[in-house]
């Protein structure tokens, strides 16, 4: 029994002390409308129910679950990443152009650092903490809104991709060792190694969110700044690790994507950070902040997931699909929306 | 056309808010051609008051005439259009136009919405000139002073032919000099058919351009006189006061004598060389009007805004950070609860303990069955009224917010609290409930600083009060059965 209620006659009518939070009733809330679209594309769609088709469903946008993670962070402390697309491929570049091997060729996008494969990886995933690390002195410093920031670093991270490919890739001379973690599969199974690393992060995202200190701090900046900065909180310091880390995030996936094409590519990941913010806003994650989760994140990723490939499986022409993907998120937050403000009346 | 003696006449308004009588049965005229001044100590419902007049919140009942017609505008654009202007703090122009163009802003020429010149610009221009010829009419306003903003802001509403012009606090902002200005453009308009009404908290202003004084006290009207008749400040000050009833302070026994706090030539941008000591159990008031510097001292103590000087928290520098001062020991409660205090959002649970994580949490990681029972504990000890600690913070009311606010304060296990208007928009029962805590927590041996503008407040709870008046301490008193609240009043109203 609740000690408060018995200490005093005017507790508040309230709800069942049992009643799910506002976050986890979006959680349920897009796992049904998951499972209702899912329904549908089985009825329309030949063999989408198939095992491998519904394993292909839940890993395919791996790529861009690993990048919401960071922007899922963030956009509960109130603050957007747009710079994770540009950064992939700034990070897959500079790790193939520091892989390829140094010796004089007569194609200037053959020649690299010759640097080996594991210091590579560490110099290309040092730029993309980089690019986090001018994000979040350029927005908790200087205190410019994210957003503009962050679209400055976009076209920037990218732009140097493309000088150091001349805006093509660097796909010769890379050793063999480059293409393998991108290559890998699970033992048995169709899985890839990336896969799993995605997996990880989510649970260990999910972990750190709900559980421990620094979660917890993500949330009550996003829910109120000035009261966060009040209440003794580091604010500024808080969101700038979170920059830091959404930048080490997008640098694990242009490592992983650069070795499954092995090449370094400067047109990869274009529009990626479009489709981690749109994951994130399908996952209930509020767009003023302090509300979100990273496994409604990624509830919200399947969702984009079924509907893509649904549409590949009606044969719509590729030129229809990002129309549908408008018009499918667009509704899914506008139920979002409508569910939530009924239920709070 | 017979015009009345009186431009304004007000009969028995009200206005109800949903639990308070913000203005009640007030009735009293406003004689043409004049500058009648409004007083009265905040919350006496001078603010509520013009907001009617201007069109901001409709009335609960009663009846104004302007010029002997009902006026009841529907927006403060009916009250412009009926001859109602404002000259409010926060000023109405736009600082990237020029003067000329801010002075027709609004009211221009237009053939199918594009501009037409006409000589109206140059009319009101010239109605500018008159007040104050130094103003060059193609300067860009963000070039010009607070006070000579207002002044353009004044031509605006002369040349509009406003009969009616109600200043709220003009002299707030601006320097000694421009008040002078500013005195003589207001005396002036009376001769352009302009009756203003001013509302000010520095009395010695009232004497000096009033023609008369309304005086209002808890949303009622006191007393309107031509200030011919007023013999001087006292005077005045009896009527805003009236009997103050507030709980009577009992005198504490005298605690250790063990100094906590030494503040010493504090200074910045609105405090001039504050000093003072505060001991182990004590509770200590600094009253002053709005703007009288209290909210900016509660913050340059916590280290929330940049000062000069030197603060000593139990015999060691108080760092200038919010989140080392607590650390060392101190907690605020901030002037304003939803946008500074308390996280809406979120439930009890998830604000209790946000000023000290430690306690809740190992090696970073939050022990939920010590958080929920941390939680239960504050709710049960000030007797928050909610359904438990999941209950969302936004739903409670504004005395169940304000103890989550204090919960959280409690939590961090502070020595010393600031509390910038603890009482601020709660009801009477909760505001006795919280005079309670904080008793108790001097009792209990820790200091308490009070900031508040409710000198009832100030003179239930406090053992000393110091009094704050344009950033500065202008006078300290023991409280005790000696204390003159009219003296008090004299002294934060800028009286020497």
């Amino acid at each position: 029994m609740d000690t408060a209620a018995v200490d005093q006659g005017s507790v508040q009518v309230g709800p069942a002390a049992g009643r799910l939070s506002n976050e986890s009733f979006i959680t349920f809330f897009m796992i049904a409308v998951l499972i209702g679209l899912f329904g549908m594309a089985c009825a329309f769609v030949p063999n989408f129910f198939l095992p491998r088709n519904v394993l292909n469903l839940l890993t395919n946008y791996w790529y861009i679950i690993i990048l919401g993670i960071g922007v899922t962070f963030l956009l509960v402390t109130g603050n957007f990443d747009m710079s994770v697309g540009g950064n992939v491929a700034l990070t897959g570049v500079v790790a193939a152009w520091a892989c390829q091997a140094a010796a004089a060729s007569p194609n200037p996008l053959a020649v690299g650092l010759g640097l080996p494969y594991g210091v590579a990886v560490a110099l290309a995933l040092c730029c993309a903490v980089g690019v986090g690390a001018v994000n979040a002195f350029f927005i908790v410093r200087l205190r410019v809104p994210s957003i503009i920031v962050t679209l400055g670093t976009m076209m920037l991270s990218r732009g140097l991709a493309q000088v150091i490919t001349r805006g093509a890739q660097r796909n010769t001379s890379l050793p063999e060792v480059f293409g393998v973690i991108g290559n890998t599969f699970l033992p048995g199974t169709p899985v890839k190694v990336a896969v799993l690393i995605m997996v990880a992060l989510v649970a260990v995202a999910s972990v750190v969110e709900k559980a421990t200190v620094s979660g917890r701090r993500t949330y009550l900046i996003g829910a109120n700044a000035e009261a966060a900065r009040l209440s003794g909180l580091k604010v500024g310091q808080h969101v700038a690790r979170l920059y830091l880390l959404s930048g080490l995030l997008a640098g694990i996936t242009g490592i992983l994507l650069s070795s499954e094409f092995k090449a370094g590519v400067s047109g990869r990941a274009s529009g990626y950070e479009f489709d981690a913010l749109v994951i994130t806003l399908l996952g209930g994650v509020s767009i003023s902040g302090g509300f979100g989760s990273v496994l409604g994140m990624f509830v919200g990723a399947i969702i984009l997931s079924v509907v893509t490939s649904a549409a590949t499986g009606l044969l719509l022409s590729p030129d229809w699909q990002f129309t549908l993907k408008g018009v499918v998120t667009f509704l899914a937050i506008l139920a979002q929306r409508f569910a939530l403000d009924r239920r709070n009346g | 056309m017979d015009r009345p003696d009186n431009v304004l006449e007000i009969r028995g308004l009200v206005k109800d808010y949903a639990s308070v009588r913000a203005v009640n049965e007030v009735s009293f005229d406003v004689r043409r051609n004049t500058v009648h001044c409004l007083v009265g100590e905040n919350g006496a419902g001078k603010s509520t008051l013009i907001k009617i007049l201007t069109g901001a919140v409709g009335r609960s009942g009663g009846r104004i005439l302007l010029n002997g017609r009902e006026y009841a505008p529907r927006s403060p654009r009916e009250a412009r259009q009926r001859g109602i202007s404002t000259l409010f703090q926060e000023l109405n122009v736009v600082d990237q136009l020029t003067v000329a163009e801010n002075l027709s802003l609004g009211r221009e020429d237009t053939t199918l919405g594009f501009l037409r010149r006409t000589d109206k610009v140059q009319r009101m221009v010239g109605v500018m000139n008159s007040l104050e010829p130094s103003i060059d009419p193609r300067q860009r306003v963000s070039t010009l002073s607070v006070a000579q903003k207002q002044i353009v802001e004044i031509a605006k509403a002369v040349a509009a032919e406003s009969e009616i012009l109600i200043m709220d606090e003009p002299t707030a902002a601006i320097s000694e000099g421009e008040i002078a200005r500013l005195f003589a453009i207001v005396k002036r308009l009376r001769e352009r058919n302009v009756t203003v009404i001013y509302i000010s908290h520095r009395l010695d202003e009232i004497f000096e351009l009033g023609d008369a004084v309304t005086v209002m006290r808890d949303g009622r009207h006191v007393a309107t006189r031509p200030l011919a008749e007023v013999k001087d400040r006292a005077e005045l000050i009896r009527m805003m006061l009236g009997k103050a009833v507030f709980e009577g302070y009992q005198a504490r026994p005298a605690g250790s004598r063990e100094v906590v706090l030494q503040v010493k030539g504090l200074s910045n941008r609105k405090l001039q060389d504050v000093s003072f000591e505060v001991r182990r159990g004590e509770i200590v008031g600094f009253y002053g009007l709005v703007g009288a510097g209290k909210t900016e001292l509660a913050r340059a103590i916590y280290g929330a805004d940049p000062h000069r000087g030197e603060v000593l928290f139990q015999g060691v520098p108080l760092p200038r950070r919010p989140d080392q001062v607590i650390e060392a020991g101190i907690a605020l409660v901030p002037e304003e609860r939803r946008s500074q205090g308390l996280f809406t959002i979120l439930t009890v649970r998830g604000n209790v303990p946000v000023m000290n994580m430690a306690r809740i949490s190992r090696h970073g990681f939050i022990r939920a069955g010590e958080e929920r029972r941390a939680t239960r504990e504050a709710i049960r000890r000030l007797r928050i009224a909610c359904s438990g600690p999941e209950k969302e913070a936004a739903k409670l009311s504004g005395g169940n917010q304000q103890k989550v606010v204090f919960a959280k304060c409690l939590f961090a296990d502070a020595q010393l609290l600031l509390l910038d208007e603890p009482t601020r928009g709660i009801d009477v029962g909760a505001k006795s409930e919280i005079y309670a805590i904080i008793r108790r927590l001097a009792e209990e041996g820790k200091s308490i600083l009070v900031f508040s503008s409710e000198l009832p407040e100030i003179l239930s709870l406090c053992d000393r009060i110091h009094l704050l008046y344009d950033g500065a301490i202008k006078g300290t008193l023991e409280n005790g059965a000696g204390v003159d609240s009219q003296e008090v009043m004299h002294v934060v109203t800028g009286g020497r």
